[in-house]
């Protein structure tokens, strides 16, 4: 490590945590001492009842951790369902056919999905899905299929093909030959799609934002922004960044645990893509 | 048979992207608001003709692509930075990662509500900082003219470890061979970055710009947690604009007409980069440098 890179690898990660650190200290103080912040009251003026006033708000703050979490799941669920046979097949294909259809998942990928939305809520309306958490899960499939479909392709592209030709002379039909030669050669992909899916699946506003109106159903990120709703200038701050850190945290916990799968997956889309 | 594996997610991808573009298509063409009684209309092209002459429409389209230009620029630049000290051998590498890469896994409404505080006005961290050097407090959120500047900030701060991670891909494609090469040449670092590795990198700015240019044009999250469009309309964007005419409004003939308006500018960008960039490509080849 030369002399010049760690002073600037400490300012990338003050950069990355800052704010995030500044929402935690927030947290912890009371609004006293955050108006007042005179010298000398770095003593006092500590507290944690901002948690106290998020964990026990109705409905609980870890409802929405929760409702988030079931959305997530099932998303990442039917993606996965739907992705793994397409990538097979889109693998299968002729070149020409592949390189188009790759090329319309590509566009798809890189949409700006907000613009969907009015016509993704006329359609939940009519089908009576308003106010269904899973029927989220639809959508975001939806949305996250044609990343998924383009990972999985590349990671599909990697195996030799006599490995299946192998597997098919002994006999195995196309389900087995996934189920027991190839899918479990492709885990790293999957697990790096999925994670992906999740993320993108727990952090969707404007889709969530429009099906979902019930208090006790609303996902983290609709929550945060109703909490939000309040006046701008209003100072309830201890208890926003309160429910900012219990926001963060476990999508801290998950980058910290699944950091090489998300980077993968992510480079793997670049390279390939 | 193998195309049959592709139907189901092709359907459902279909219904969720095409769909609403080709109703969209319909509804542009029709009067649909509390003023029908929310029954479409068939209105010729008045709602296109509204489009062409909303002062609304056309001053958000230019904040959009302003927020758009300034976000996306800074996030190759710093992302490329990030990218180029992260490929250096680091300690702890795995946890270094994890820590850039935590910005962009929040979601959005999480951290805007964040930066709301730390730009508050006279109470957040920032306006402390200002108050212990001896200067008054500034409206970071009140300032017409300004608080565009401070949504780039929070977008810059939240996008720019994805840039970072795909030109990191970019760089590590890249043989150690041809670096050593040029070093032996006596290139010195900034030569070495110059004719070798920004060349090989362009593919990945390439994508990575064009990822970045249509999430950013169609930015909506950030917009309405920082600062609701506000102040004086001077942040809200194409995506913003479309929401309240179709939810706040009830004009859905009129959203959706907004909505496709935002899709062509998104679409006539996103050819100009790759125009752009096959003309760069063509001179490149024909001995002339750009």
């Amino acid at each position: 490590m030369s002399r010049t890179s760690l002073p600037l690898l400490l300012a990338a990660l003050g950069w990355s945590l800052m704010p995030l650190l500044w929402q935690l200290l927030t947290s912890l103080r009371t609004a006293e001492a955050l108006v007042l912040q005179g010298a000398g009251a770095w003593l006092q003026g500590w507290t944690l009842d901002n948690y106290r006033l998020v964990l026990q708000g109705d409905p609980p703050f870890w409802r929405y951790l929760l409702n988030s979490s079931l959305v997530g799941a099932a998303s990442t669920g039917l993606t996965l369902l739907l992705a793994i046979p397409a990538a097979y097949g889109l693998q299968r294909q002729r070149p020409a056919l592949r390189g188009a259809l790759s090329l319309a998942l590509l566009a798809a990928a890189m949409f700006p999905y907000v613009l969907l939305f009015l016509a993704l809520l006329e359609l939940a309306r009519a089908l009576g899905w308003g106010n269904q958490l899973l029927a989220l899960a639809l959508p975001y499939a939806g949305l996250s299929l044609p990343l998924a479909v383009l990972l999985l392709r590349a990671a599909f592209a990697d195996l030799p093909e006599e490995l299946e030709d192998a597997a098919r002379l002994e006999g195995l039909n196309l389900w087995q030959r996934l189920r027991r030669v190839l899918l479990p050669l492709l885990a790293p992909a999957i697990a790096s799609t999925a994670i992906l899916v999740f993320l993108f699946s727990w952090n969707e506003y404007p889709i969530a934002l429009t099906w979902i109106s019930r208090a006790d159903l609303l996902t983290l990120p609709v929550a945060m922004a109703r909490i939000a709703g309040s006046s701008v200038y209003a100072v309830p701050y201890g208890a926003f960044a309160a429910a900012t850190v219990l926001g963060a945290l476990p999508l801290l916990a998950l980058v910290l645990v699944f950091q090489r799968q998300i980077v993968s997956g992510l480079t793997q889309g670049a390279v390939k893509g | 048979m193998t195309l049959l594996l592709l139907l189901p997610a092709l359907a459902l991808a279909a219904a969720v992207f095409l769909w609403p573009l080709l109703r969209y298509g319909w509804l542009s063409l029709q009067a649909h608001s509390v003023l029908t009684a929310l029954v479409p209309v068939p209105n010729g092209g008045a709602n296109w003709q509204r489009l062409l002459a909303d002062g609304r429409f056309w001053q958000d389209a230019a904040q959009t692509l302003r927020f758009a230009g300034l976000s996306v620029g800074l996030e190759l630049l710093l992302g490329l930075s990030l990218a180029l000290l992260l490929h250096r051998p680091l300690p702890r590498r795995g946890l270094v990662r994890a820590v850039v890469l935590l910005p962009w896994a929040l979601p959005t409404t999480v951290m805007a509500l964040g930066w709301r505080w730390i730009l508050n006005d006279p109470f957040g961290p920032l306006n402390g900082l200002l108050r212990s050097l001896g200067l008054p407090a500034y409206g970071f959120l009140s300032e017409p003219r300004s608080t565009w500047l401070f949504t780039v900030l929070a977008d810059v701060w939240k996008t720019t470890p994805f840039v970072a991670l795909l030109l990191l891909a970019g760089l590590q494609a890249i043989p150690a061979e041809l670096e050593e090469a040029l070093r032996l040449e006596g290139a010195n670092a900034w030569q070495r970055l110059q004719r070798l590795t920004l060349p090989l990198l362009a593919p990945y700015m390439l994508l990575a710009a064009l990822f970045r240019l249509a999430q950013a044009l169609g930015v909506f999250d950030l917009i309405q947690v920082l600062t609701g469009g506000g102040p004086a309309s001077s942040t809200e964007s194409l995506a913003l604009y479309a929401y309240l005419n179709a939810m706040r409004f009830l004009d859905f003939g009129y959203a959706a007409t907004v909505m496709l308006g935002m899709f062509a500018l998104v679409l006539g960008l996103s050819a100009l980069v790759l125009v752009g960039q096959a003309m760069r490509r063509r001179w490149a080849a024909a001995g002339l440098t750009p």
